[in-house]
């Protein structure tokens, strides 16, 4: 057994009894994280100058992006 | 398969014919070296979006993908999903916009900028090499499975698909790989997602679908039970249908894995540091366009696993006793393609084939002739001739592409999977000098230099001390309980690579203010026009 060994053993033993409910909070926690850090992003980082339309932000296409991944990890 | 009909071979041909059409129709408008590797910087924000996710999706991912569900179940979409996903949004609002200001042409020209030329060489050799060893395993791989759907040998299969790909590569660069990627990433799409249709039609619908899945697995879980009572283990049997798996389960996918090697480090290196993908936003027309390339790109992706990974289930409940999952995809379309269908499904795996291709093909190309030639033979090259240079690279990465693909076939599948790795034992290292370099303006030269190189050597020294004749010789243990562990490779490469950039940088005397300024990223509005 090597140092590496030990610390892969280490680290195991401290994951595998996560249970999986508290992984799906990590997993959704990540993304609705990403979401909300998206949702305050500045207008101006996400529309061109001359922007005339709603659908012209970027901010709306990326959170309907990342609702649906919000959507897929709660219910699989 | 059964045998292809006229019409199926009418479908492709059409497919093929059209594609070398644009693909020369743009060559024919490229006059400088600009337009050939950044295409002039006149890129569309929804051409770019579809190209990468083309690019992302090789023929050999599709149906290795719709494999490893039937295998191992919808775990395998999380690559597609929180492996794409949240990377390629944080990537389109910090990462791209800020690349596609400096106006690099190459992440590693990035690096020579923000820390010195050996970062930038380092880089640049392990892209190289791993794209011109890829090149040649993408091809051999599609030529074996298009020996097997067309029935035409091997050795032609190889040599057809780089006469076609290299033609309207050489011709077009960057703008005809990215608008036949988008052609591609259409009947990619739609021939996957005709399979798909198809396959819940026949199964009788998304109810059906749904409660034949948990039959088959009830099926399944009482004959393990049966095997396990013999031999004596636990029941490790985990849902077809969950994404997340537990970090002890006998899958490739424990979510051990998925979270801190994919989700963390495989993804944003992937997205941000791979010169095959980023290339073609730096040649996006505005600054927004790179930034809506990706946000379109990662709308798309949430589509992806549902026409690729969810036939693989299909497979799983019609087919349960194939011991091959690369075999669910060629079963599927064989029982549920009429004449026609199954051409056009053909022409979707050329597209998925020759869209990852022809971008490793621009990109090596972008590679040699912007950081070597140029950088370390003739700095002072006008933009024609590196429009020629780029052109000849191309052709002579072609010619490699045939020899090494032609090598690979006298090799032992072993060779195959150290190639397939080539990209986990640098992607950690990559990501650590990348992430430092662009939001730590303490980071210095030497301490990344340093960082990249001890990272890359750790993971390759990782990978061969979980071969089975060395840890045995050693009389060791396996280092890892999995068996494919590449995403724990990049997770302790990244780890150590980082922490070692981080001490030494705090050892080494810091870069001056004057040499990093505007290459360290800070979230400072910046309004351009559309």
């Amino acid at each position: 057994m090597t140092p590496l060994h030990h610390i892969g053993n280490f680290i195991r033993a401290l994951v595998v009894p996560i249970p999986l409910w508290c992984v799906r909070a990590l997993f959704l926690g990540t993304l609705i994280a990403v979401f909300i850090w998206v949702l305050r992003l500045p207008r101006e980082n996400t529309t061109p100058e001359n922007a005339t339309h709603w659908y012209q932000n970027l901010k709306i296409w990326a959170c309907l992006a990342l609702a649906i991944q919000i959507v897929i990890y709660s219910i699989f | 398969m059964q045998s292809l009909s006229f019409l199926d071979f009418a479908v492709i041909a059409a497919y093929l014919i059209g594609t070398l059409g644009l693909g020369l129709y743009i060559g024919s408008k490229i006059k400088t070296g600009a337009d050939y590797f950044l295409a002039g910087r006149k890129l569309p924000w929804w051409a770019i979006g579809m190209s990468l996710v083309a690019t992302d999706i090789g023929a050999v991912d599709i149906v290795g993908t719709g494999g490893a569900a039937h295998q191992h179940g919808l775990a395998v979409a999380n690559f597609e999903w929180i492996g794409c996903v949240p990377a390629m949004i944080i990537a389109a609002f910090v990462f791209i916009p800020f690349f596609w200001r400096s106006g690099v042409t190459t992440i590693p020209e990035y690096m020579e900028r923000r820390f010195n030329v050996a970062v930038r060489s380092a880089l640049a050799v392990c892209w190289i090499v791993f794209m011109a060893c890829n090149l040649g395993i993408m091809l051999l791989a599609s030529a074996k499975m298009m020996h097997v759907h067309l029935g035409m040998s091997v050795d032609a299969c190889i040599y057809l698909t780089a006469f076609l790909v290299g033609i309207y590569t050489i011709s077009g660069g960057l703008a005809a790989v990215v608008y036949t990627d988008m052609i591609q990433c259409v009947i990619m799409i739609g021939g996957c997602l005709l399979v798909l249709v198809l396959g819940i039609i026949d199964l009788g619908g998304i109810e059906q679908f749904h409660a034949a899945i948990e039959k088959q697995e009830q099926v399944q879980r009482e004959k393990e039970l049966a095997q396990n009572q013999e031999s004596g283990q636990a029941d490790t049997q985990v849902s077809h249908t969950a994404l997340i798996l537990p970090a002890d389960a006998d899958t490739p996918f424990p979510w051990t894995g998925i979270f801190f090697g994919l989700a963390l480090i495989l993804s944003p290196a992937y997205w941000i540091g791979n010169q095959a993908i980023v290339q073609r936003s730096l040649g996006a027309r505005s600054e927004f366009d790179a930034k809506a390339a990706y946000v379109w790109g990662a709308l798309l992706k949430n589509l992806i696993p549902v026409v690729v990974a969810v036939p693989g289930l299909i497979a799983f409940v019609k087919f349960p006793e194939l011991t091959d999952g690369d075999q669910a995809f060629p079963e599927l379309i064989s029982h549920l393609l009429p004449a026609g269908l199954k051409g056009l499904f053909l022409a979707a795996f050329l597209a998925a084939l020759m869209s990852s291709i022809d971008s490793y093909l621009n990109s090596a190309s972008t590679i040699v002739t912007h950081d070597f030639y140029k950088r370390f033979y003739r700095r002072d090259a006008s933009d024609e001739s590196l429009l020629k240079i780029g052109r000849t690279v191309t052709f002579l990465l072609v010619l490699w592409a045939i020899g090494f693909s032609f090598f690979l076939m006298t090799r032992s599948e072993g060779i195959y999977t150290i190639f397939q790795t080539l990209m986990a034992f640098f992607q950690g290292p990559a990501f650590a000098i990348l992430l430092t370099g662009l939001l730590w303006k303490r980071a210095t030269g030497i301490a990344a230099f340093i960082g990249f190189i001890v990272g890359v050597c750790f993971s390759i020294a990782l990978f061969t001390l979980n071969q089975e004749p060395v840890y045995t010789v050693l009389g060791m243990d396996p280092l890892f309980q999995i068996s494919e562990p590449f995403l724990y490779f990049s997770i302790w490469a990244f780890v150590v690579s980082f922490s070692l950039i981080v001490i030494i940088s705090f050892l080494t005397k810091p870069e001056p203010a004057e040499k990093t300024e505007g290459l360290v990223f800070s979230l400072q509005p910046k309004r351009t026009p559309a």
